[in-house]
């Protein structure tokens, strides 16, 4: 697939590591009648499908070789995640890849080698309230929005103290249903087993940028339905994708799409050419601003673009708004992460 | 206030506008079925009747039909005032085809014995309508609708599909626009035909929406028999009616209610959320209030049109248009200001008024249903700007 948008912003090993993982991906991330079968289900994810990805290295795949990991980069990550994204895999990989991100900080080796193996599902509590993108370190305050905790068999939970492990049999745990067929966790304060000390942040900032190239693979792959739609659909005996209304609709799509590709490729490639700390969290923020707010902008105009067929349960175009709805805000939604790139960016950013 | 007490409907003109407001305020507040209050979905027939016999009982079902038909006769002002007041209190919308789309139609086109024999029925709720207008490949070009009507005897034999019915599982009739003359030019071979649901040969399949919501339906219409006197209005002149209806639709969907209701749920979840504080949030709600009180004053114009016996021109089309969107952007503001909360199915809490993900899906087919945004952009630039093409 040609970028549309020009030259991507890394080097040929990487396109070409980058050119395996999405062909690898594509091939086990593509099936839509199981991720309808598994919406609204207790867990919303499958415990086999999600160990088959972590065997194929998925949750490993930005840990440290040293850790156990493959070592991979940002570029990688982003697009195992937009591959994730394309085929609306509901698999909690990125918040276990948060997780096995910690643990690896930590110094943790058991939990993380049976994460890493798909043997365990750790998911990171780190937020105390909506609209935050500052982990919580109170051991004593609830966690909410656990995204996939239903399915969990561990909690990872920052605290003053270190890192937290809460086994999920021990875990005071609400969940409640989401737009995409999925759950949010709300999990009170419990026995935490302290594993050592990480720096939840950067890790966060991880987990964004694969969320919002999780966003970029719905975008494509509910565009790419439209565009097809447009191009079979008659009305007025005439293909509707001749009308220009409808074609000037559709290359605002395609512009939102490209705007949300060059973010997220420029912030990963800039992560894996060294940016740390506030440069990092800066090129993350405006990615994750942008996909955000361009993945409910595009689910909307492809549900018009498709009119009444649209909006029916049946046709995928609004699978993957509902999915918007639901992750746009993870991990941060549009306004949050504006607001952080406008404190943390100086106005030099792109000189 | 005491002119409030004890007034009777028959007074209700003459009522100055607020004291209106304030006695149907009142007599909502004490009649409402707590229980159905800000229903999250669009509720069905067996869930919503309590309300409808209600308001049947109490001579309100019809607020916009004349008097001598079984309606309030209210003036444009107070029907408006009358909608606010069901918005506010977050009264469930009725199975109300017969109420807003059918009986308007009939007062208007239908002979002496249909007025008669059906407009009382819809009253009563004996009656519970459809609209079979939509066909698979019929939706924004409707002209080319295909379902048939073949005369055979002193009935009709309808044979084909309709798409989004709304409610169809609900009713026991529809009304259809049927293809009666295959040779003519599109909009010219159609007739509007009352088809009792109970006819063999009908079958109601209910579609799944997005809002996970079995609203709307296909209707499959296999030799059902229908008799003659259910044809309205002139053979092939059904296009005209419905166009005429498509009016009073684009009024009814244009009305400030569905901006009105989620306005005031942006309120009491910005309220929750603590946004208020937020300057950009505040610019944003201020942009939103304002817009809302732009659309209401639009909407009062079009009425004033009805309200002089005038009919709705083309440009009617801009009221629906300046609805569904500000609809849409009130929702999309509620999504902003939710965070994580957005992504719940269920309204935040069991708090039924802090809905944002249910009220932005809600919001969605507005620019679809009813005229998509698109085809009313068409109609205004072609038959009120003139424009070629």
């Amino acid at each position: 697939m040609s970028s549309a948008a020009g030259i991507a912003p890394y080097n040929e090993d990487q396109a070409e590591s980058a050119r395996m993982i999405r062909e690898s991906a594509a091939g086990h991330a593509s099936d839509i009648a199981r991720i309808r079968a598994l919406r609204f289900t207790t867990h919303g994810f499958a415990a086999d499908a999600y160990r088959e990805m972590a065997e194929l290295g998925w949750i490993g795949l930005a840990v440290p070789e040293a850790a156990g990991g493959s070592g991979l980069g940002m570029i990688e990550l982003v697009t195992l995640a937009e591959e994730l994204g394309r085929g609306l895999v509901p698999e909690p990989i990125i918040p276990a890849t948060l997780s096995a991100l910690l643990l690896a900080e930590a110094g943790e080796t058991e939990l993380l080698g049976q994460l890493l193996a798909g043997e365990a599902v750790v998911l990171t509590a780190w937020q105390d309230r909506a609209g935050t993108l500052t982990p919580s370190l109170d051991a004593g305050a609830t966690r909410r929005f656990i995204p996939m905790a239903a399915g969990a068999t561990h909690f990872l939970v920052p605290t003053t103290a270190g890192l937290g492990v809460l086994p999920a049999a021990e875990a005071d745990l609400v969940t409640e249903p989401t737009n995409d067929g999925g759950n949010l966790g709300t999990l009170r304060p419990g026995a935490y087993r302290s594993v050592g000390q990480a720096n939840p942040g950067p890790a966060l900032d991880k987990a964004a940028l694969a969320t919002a190239a999780y966003l970029l693979g719905g975008m494509e792959a509910a565009f790419a339905m439209t565009l097809a739609y447009l191009n079979t659909r008659q009305q007025f005996g005439k293909i509707i994708g001749t009308f220009q209304a409808l074609q000037h609709k559709a290359v605002d799509v395609k512009v939102q799409i490209a705007l949300t590709r060059a973010s997220v490729e420029a912030a990963a490639a800039g992560i894996d050419n060294g940016a740390t700390g506030d440069a990092a969290s800066a090129l993350v923020s405006r990615a994750k601003a942008r996909a955000s707010e361009a993945s409910m902008t595009v689910g909307q105009m492809c549900v018009q673009l498709s009119g009444g067929i649209g909006y029916t349960d049946d046709y995928d175009v609004g699978l993957y708004l509902r999915k918007a709805m639901t992750l746009a805000p993870l991990f941060g939604g549009a306004a949050l992460h504006r607001a952080r790139f406008m404190k943390l960016s100086p106005e030099t950013e792109d000189a | 206030m005491s002119v409030i007490a004890g007034v009777e409907p028959e007074d209700l003109n003459a009522l100055d506008d607020e004291s209106f407001r304030l006695v149907v305020r009142r007599w909502i507040e004490a009649n409402y079925p707590p229980e159905l209050r800000n229903p999250p979905k669009r509720l069905h027939w067996e869930e919503n009747n309590p309300w409808y016999f209600k308001l049947a009982e109490k001579g309100w079902l019809c607020p916009g039909w004349p008097r001598e038909y079984g309606g309030l006769g209210l003036g444009p002002i107070k029907q408006i005032i009358f909608t606010e007041e069901l918005e506010r209190w977050g009264c469930a919308r009725s199975n109300d085809h017969g109420i807003i789309m059918l009986g308007p139609l009939l007062i208007r086109y239908g002979s002496e014995e249909q007025k008669k024999h059906y407009l009382p029925k819809i009253l009563s709720g004996e009656h519970v309508w459809c609209q079979g207008y939509s066909e698979p490949n019929s939706g924004s070009d409707l002209a080319s609708l295909r379902t048939s009507a073949v005369l055979d005897g002193d009935e009709y034999v309808v044979n084909g599909q309709k798409i989004w019915t709304t409610l169809a599982s609900d009713a026991n009739w529809i009304f259809l626009l049927v293809r009666t003359d295959p040779t003519a030019k599109k909009q010219e071979g159609i007739s509007f035909l009352l088809v009792d649901m109970n006819t063999p040969g009908i079958t109601v399949r209910p579609i799944i929406n997005l809002e996970m919501h079995d609203e709307f339906c296909e209707v499959f219409f296999d030799n059902v028999r229908v008799p003659k006197a259910n044809l309205v209005g002139q053979l092939n002149k059904g296009w005209d009616m419905a166009k005429a209806l498509l009016s009073f639709e684009r009024i009814y969907l244009g009305s400030p209610r569905q901006s009105a209701y989620a306005l005031t749920r942006l309120k009491q979840l910005a309220e929750k959320m603590g946004v208020f504080d937020d300057p950009s949030f505040a610019g944003t709600y201020a942009k939103l209030r304002t817009d809302f009180e732009d659309l209401k004053s639009l909407y009062g114009r079009y009425v004033e049109v009805l309200k002089r016996g005038q009919s709705l021109g083309a440009d009617v089309s801009q009221l629906k248009i300046v609805q569904s969107e500000l609809f849409q952007r009130i929702t999309e503001t509620m999504m902003a200001i939710s965070a994580e909360n957005a992504g719940l199915m269920e309204p935040m809490e069991g708090n039924r008024n802090l809905n944002p993900a249910g009220l932005y899906i809600q919001a969605r087919p507005t620019t679809i249903y009813g005229g998509t945004s698109e085809i009313q952009r068409n109609i205004i630039a072609k038959n009120v700007l003139g424009l070629p093409g």
